[in-house]
């Protein structure tokens, strides 16, 4: 039996003999007994510390290490850390113990805080070299062991880019690593200039790799601002005999479009090197694309060629192939199709194509809101016109307006402003008609006879529809700038000329602009301010504080309210860059300064959650003199936390009881801002008693918040949705409402069913990048509190969730794949219906009544299911026979053998067909089937996707019809080719450019 | 027989004639050496290591470590004397099962207890005395520093010098003189507090010397500030305690309103 000491006094006594080896001794047996007997020992401790200091004992380190552990035991980790620095080679960093684990941490970190600060001071590091040493000796150690995740977060945290680079190209999967690096320094790392160091360093190890990962290099290229990087890579993809690695360029093109840098996207287009052969006729339209911008009165015309010309080039090419040499004309081809997709013509049109078909939105709610709005109230008139355009943005679908002209018409000055810009939302992204639909509103030279209100909304409208893809468009905005003097025309010119050239920084634009501005004109300079911040996005160009001067010197306080937020754009993203702008407006004596000041922190910080400018923000929300100061301060916090949704509730959630409505309301817009389209339980908890404050504002500021966080949620995920659609009829159907609340409602409304029902609020882009659209969108839309008509500006937030699939032709094949979740979770939501009985008498008030929608509901259940099984059973036959093909014959056979499954439990699974909608929360049940024909170029569950063909001899059905104007030619193949009763209503042809109609006010 | 044990207990044996003849130095001097020796035997303390010898290393090691405690009382040496305690103490509690039984080791716990009487570490005393069983209680050894502790926190003072006739061993002399002293320093300590002055009769008898002389040599090494005049002691009352702290009251009357004011501005 093995006995032990159950006392430490006798070593702790041997301490004090005389002879070294006896102390040794003691040490020695003190050191393996400390882990039992700390307690004991720690009464020595000085004891202990006196060998360590004595310079002649000559096991000092032995005692440093001893006396090390006793402080760590003791919770003195500085102490402990000190002298276990003290112990050199005794401390065993490979030691699997509390001690030395903790230590670590603590010395890394230690090590970390001092680099950091070494590298913001930008002086030397001065730094314990023994600290030093035991850092790097954790870093080999995890890179010899195999754990290159956390080698890399330590290097990462430590600064110490060698290390990094060590352990990625050590790593057994590089490819993963890299990936995982990447994910963390974006995540983690919040200087940007050394996340920019970090990226740099990722991208050369990218590049040395044989087989080098193309999407997630261009990824960092593109975040590192480097348009040369990613231009050569693409050109050397498309280059490639290999079919796939254009398919993989094209999926790298899709992919930096979903970040919607456009200036930088542009700056790659141009970048690549056009094809040494060049085919005389095909090609003509891609540079005749270029021109346009400079030749204004061919736009329209060309915008159409364009797209006419990305086939033409297909065509051609095959038939030219004995002339020339056959790779230059594969490059010709490929690149037209990749500066299509760069342009963002390709991904904007497919997107119109499938917002259109699958258009869900529910006109009965418009209709209902339209009849229960009292006829004079014009706020609450255009609430609703407001409502129809997000409801319906980017679907081309202007029935209801179509139907209700008498009553449109009772829109008049701004209102019949915005009645027009709505149209603009609506044909959101239809570049190649947008021009000639708006075509009868816009300004005539010579004629003057229009309403300068319905003239400056269609231009404001024209940046609506070409917003960040304004090239063709930019040109006649100029020209119609120049060619007025009328304050309202010049309003809406510069707000479109803003969004179309959103973050070019063109020079040229930007005089014209100031020029306007310099007039002097309260309402033409509003407009001038902000679109001078749209054109400077994240520049941080000199311009701002030429506009913050000007900003002094005006008396209208809307002209410095436009410039202030001006400013705040301009600073978009560059995060510390800024702080001396945000230090000089956030001082500034004038309030709306300030006020500009906490979106400049805003913006500057957007998706960052950096501690200090929450800080920042948080103490003006509770300290400044203006409630406009306030209430933006705490409105900002959304922006800056939105990379971290889970975050804002738990920081907003005390302002949110403050007793100042104002800060309420910021509150309120924070959390819808910051987790838009995630349906966060916290959120919606947060914002459900805001919905019934007593203060009329904040009651719209929530309800349109909850709307925002609400977006795509189904009933069947969370039942407060369908509570709350309830309450949004209530309350526009309540006379005794206020005018303020009202309108929160019936924007909610809009907002809950935007863009068909198939679009989300997003902030960030898949890749994480900030999706500087969205932001500047959303920052400029929270302005709708001064100005109305800035409530258009959401729809830039707005991106579609679906799931497209492209083929090599960028064509949309027919696919299936699999959801593996309860249809009901992510279905559309139910189309309200109106009780027949009651219709001839009553105002629709009927629709409230329970039993008639029990009623609806059931009938409908029935048909879902019926619908469902069909489904299911044609994809089970289909997969039986291991074939993928879309049979009509089948199909129909399916439809007529009777169908009687009423109390069938619901499927646990469901095949969507290309291009179907993916809500975000639906994106992990996404699965592709194994045996399909394609397979995706990357794995990524929304999104464009290109697809890989394995069977290209077979014949290709095509979902979605590719050529918009020209439907006679297409339109019976594609007819053919579709099925499945959703789809297949909205088969038809791309909508021809609505008829005019004019006001006959 | 191993031949460091063999070295270890001929060293031993020139140790324990030295001690015999009362030559202190070389005694320390083979002790050191001793020490150092045992250092090398695995089955000691605290690796307890089972080996061959374990029983007879185990037993000469502790006739060491108690011939040593031993040797620190003569040369009049406390912290040898705790030294050598504690590194024997583990004989004792540790490895007691497996030996037989010391016959001193009664008599040099009830030392320690002495010591720390001495020294006036009371605490320390209850908790060696909690470790002991009740048994050892009942040794004269032990009991005799039981009864003493109690006569001293009594104050039964006389009752403790008297005890110096009825020493169950030897080694005691030492400290019971010591504790003399140590019964003298408390007793000084208590008439300070409790008296302004004393005359030199009442002071002297007090303190339990016998003549004034020996008072006056006594107050000049430990309490040179009483002063000794007139045929009285008078005992300098230790200054004032500190002056009692004044409230901060400004600047608790600011903090309280800025924190209103910060209540104010959040809420």
């Amino acid at each position: 039996m093995a006995m032990t000491v159950s006392s430490a006094g006798g070593l702790l006594a041997m301490l004090n003999e005389n002879h070294p080896t006896l102390k040794l001794h003691a040490l020695t047996n003190l050191n393996a007994f400390v882990d039992y007997f700390w307690p004991e020992i720690s009464t020595s401790v000085p004891i202990i510390e006196s060998l360590y200091e004595d310079e002649e004992f000559d096991q000092r380190q032995l005692a440093a290490l001893l006396v090390s552990k006793v402080f760590y035991y003791l919770g003195e980790l500085n102490d402990s850390l000190s002298y276990a620095l003290g112990a050199g080679p005794l401390f065993d960093v490979s030691e699997d113990s509390d001690y030395v684990h903790t230590l670590l941490a603590k010395a890394i970190d230690e090590y970390a805080s001092l680099k950091t600060k070494a590298a913001e001071s930008n002086k030397a590091a001065d730094i314990d070299p023994r600290l030093e040493a035991i850092v790097e000796r954790m870093l080999d150690k995890c890179i010899l062991d195999g754990r290159y995740q956390q080698a890399i977060g330590m290097a990462i945290e430590c600064r110490r880019l060698d290390k990094l680079e060590e352990a990625i190209t050590k790593s057994d999967n590089v490819h993963a690593t890299l990936s995982y690096c990447s994910n963390v320094s974006h995540l983690f790392v919040n200087r940007r200039e050394y996340r920019h160091e970090v990226l740099g360093l990722l991208v050369d190890v990218f590049k040395k790799l044989p087989s080098p990962d193309y999407l997630s290099i261009c990824q960092c290229l593109m975040f590192l601002d480097e348009p040369v990087g990613v231009a050569g890579i693409l050109e050397k993809l498309i280059r490639s005999e290999k079919e796939d690695d254009a398919l993989l360029a094209f999926q790298i093109a899709f992919d930096l479009i979903e970040n919607e840098h456009q200036a930088f996207l542009l700056n790659v287009r141009d970048r690549l090197t056009q094809p040494k052969y060049l085919p005389a006729e095909p090609v003509q339209p891609v540079s005749t694309e270029t021109e346009s911008a400079q030749d204004a009165n061919a736009a329209t015309t060309e915008d159409v060629q364009m797209a006419d010309g990305t086939q033409a080039v297909s065509e051609a090419v095959p038939a030219s192939v004995p002339v020339v040499d056959p790779k230059e004309a594969t490059y010709a081809e490929r690149l037209t199709k990749l500066k299509g997709i760069l342009s963002g013509e390709t991904s904007i049109q497919l997107t119109l194509q499938f917002l259109y078909s699958h258009n869900k939105s529910d006109l009965l709610i418009l209709k209902t809101i339209k009849q229960s709005v009292e006829m004079r109230n014009s706020v609450c008139h255009s609430a609703t016109i407001y409502a129809n355009a997000i409801m319906h943005a980017g679907t081309t679908v202007d029935t209801f307006l179509r139907e209700n002209l008498d009553w449109l018409s009772r829109a008049t000055n701004w209102a019949k402003f915005s009645a027009t810009a709505g149209l603009g939302v609506i044909h959101r992204g239809h570049l190649q008609q947008g021009r000639s639909l708006m075509a009868p509103y816009l300004p005539q030279s010579g004629s003057g006879g229009g309403s300068p209100y319905s003239e400056g909304g269609a231009l404001y409208a024209l940046g609506l529809i070409h917003a960040n893809h304004g090239e063709g468009i930019k040109q006649f905005l100029r020209q119609s700038l120049s060619s007025t003097n009328v304050e309202v025309i010049q309003h809406g010119a510069c707000l479109g000329l803003g969004l179309a050239a959103l973050g070019t920084a063109d020079e040229d634009v930007f005089d014209d602009i100031k020029n306007v501005l310099y007039t002097d004109s309260a309402v033409a300079g509003e407009a001038a301010g902000i679109s001078m911040g749209l054109l400077m996005v994240g520049t941080a160009s000199e311009k701002a504080t030429e506009m913050l001067a000007y900003a002094h010197e005006t008396q209208h306080e809307k002209i410095i309210r436009g410039l202030a937020l001006g400013i705040a754009l301009t600073v978009y993203g560059r995060e510390e860059g800024a702080d001396t702008l945000i230090e000089q407006m956030t001082r500034d004596q004038d309030p709306i300064i300030r006020y500009g000041g906490m979106y400049a922190l805003a913006l500057a910080y957007s998706g960052t959650a950096n501690n200090k400018a929450i800080r920042q923000l948080l103490h003006f929300a509770v300290s400044d003199v203006s409630d406009d100061v306030r209430r933006t301060a705490v409105l900002a916090l959304g922006f800056v936390l939105y990379s971290e949704p889970e975050q804002t509730p738990r920081i907003v959630s005390l302002l949110s009881e403050s007793y100042n409505p104002h800060v309420r309301y910021g509150a309120a817009l924070a959390v819808g801002i910051s987790c838009a389209g995630t349906g966060m339980s916290e959120a919606i908890s947060l914002l459900e008693p805001l919905t019934s404050d007593v203060v009329d504002f904040v009651r719209q500021g929530a309800l349109i918040a909850m709307a925002m966080v609400m977006v795509q949620i189904s009933e069947a995920s969370d039942s407060r949705v369908g509570a709350f659609r309830r309450q949004l009829e209530k309350i526009i159907l309540d006379k005794h409402e206020d005018t303020m609340s009202k309108m929160g409602a019936i924007l909610a409304s809009g907002i809950l069913d935007a863009g068909g029902r198939n679009v989300t609020i997003k902030l960030l882009s898949k890749t994480r990048h900030d999706k500087i659209t969205a932001v500047v969108g959303l920052a400029v839309f929270s302005q709708f509190w001064y100005w109305y008509p800035l409530i258009y500006f959401i729809s830039l937030a707005f991106s579609p969730t679906a799931l497209i699939g492209l083929n090599y032709e960028l064509k949309v094949p027919r696919f299936e794949f699999l959801s593996q979740a309860k249809p009901s979770l992510f279905e559309y939501p139910r189309p309200t219906t109106v009780a027949t009985t009651t219709s001839a008498v009553k105002l629709p008030t009927a629709v409230l009544s329970t039993s008639v929608k029990a009623k609806a509901r059931a009938s409908k259940k029935e048909a879902d299911q019926k619908e469902k099984a069909e489904k299911s059973s044609a994809t089970e036959s289909t997969s039986g026979k291991g074939k993928s093909s879309g049979d009509k014959d089948e199909d129909s056979m399916q439809v007529d053998s009777p169908v009687e499954k009423k109390a069938e439990p619901e499927p646990s699974f469901e095949i969507l067909i290309n291009p179907a909608r993916v809500v975000p929360a639906q994106e992990k049940f996404i699965k592709f089937l194994e045996d399909s024909r394609y397979i995706p170029v990357k794995s990524a569950a929304s999104g464009f996707v290109l697809l890989k063909d394995l069977r290209p001899s077979e014949p290709e059905f095509l979902s979605l019809i590719d050529a918009p104007s020209s439907t006679a030619s297409t339109g019976g193949a594609s007819a053919t080719a579709q099925q499945g009763s959703a789809a297949s209503m909205a088969v038809d042809e791309e909508p021809q450019p609505p008829q005019a109609f004019e006001y006959t006010s | 027989m191993d031949p460091k044990l063999t070295e270890l207990s001929q060293l031993f044996e020139r140790f324990k004639a030295a001690m015999t003849r009362g030559d202190f130095d070389s005694c320390s001097n083979f002790l050191s050496q001793l020490k150092v020796m045992l250092t090398g035997f695995r089955s000691l303390p605290p690796l307890f290591e089972a080996t061959p010898n374990a029983v007879h290393e185990l037993t000469i090691a502790r006739d060491i470590y108690e011939h040593a405690v031993v040797l620190s009382v003569k040369t009049e040496d406390q912290d040898a004397f705790e030294r050598d305690f504690f590194q024997l103490k583990p004989f004792y509690t540790d490895a007691g099962d497996r030996l037989p039984p010391s016959p001193q080791e009664f008599p040099i716990l009830g030392l320690n207890l002495l010591r720390l009487l001495v020294q006036n570490r009371i605490a320390e005393f209850h908790t060696e005395l909690e470790l002991l069983s009740a048994s050892a209680l009942e040794n004269p050894c032990i009991r005799h520093a039981v009864e003493l502790e109690q006569s001293f926190m009594e104050g039964a003072y006389n009752r403790v010098l008297s005890a110096r006739q009825s020493v169950p061993h030897e080694t005691y002399v030492y400290f019971l003189d010591l504790l003399a002293k140590t019964v003298r320093d408390e007793i000084a300590g208590c008439s300070e507090k409790a008296y302004d002055t004393l005359s030199v009769a009442d002071a002297r008898q007090m303190l339990l010397f016998s003549t004034d002389r020996e008072l006056s040599e006594y107050i000049n090494e430990e309490h040179p500030e009483w002063e000794m005049k007139n045929g009285l002691v008078t005992f300098q009352k230790a200054k004032e305690s500190a002056p009692c702290k004044e409230i901060p009251s400004l600047q608790l009357i600011t903090q309280t309103l800025s924190y209103a004011r910060e209540l104010e501005r959040i809420v």
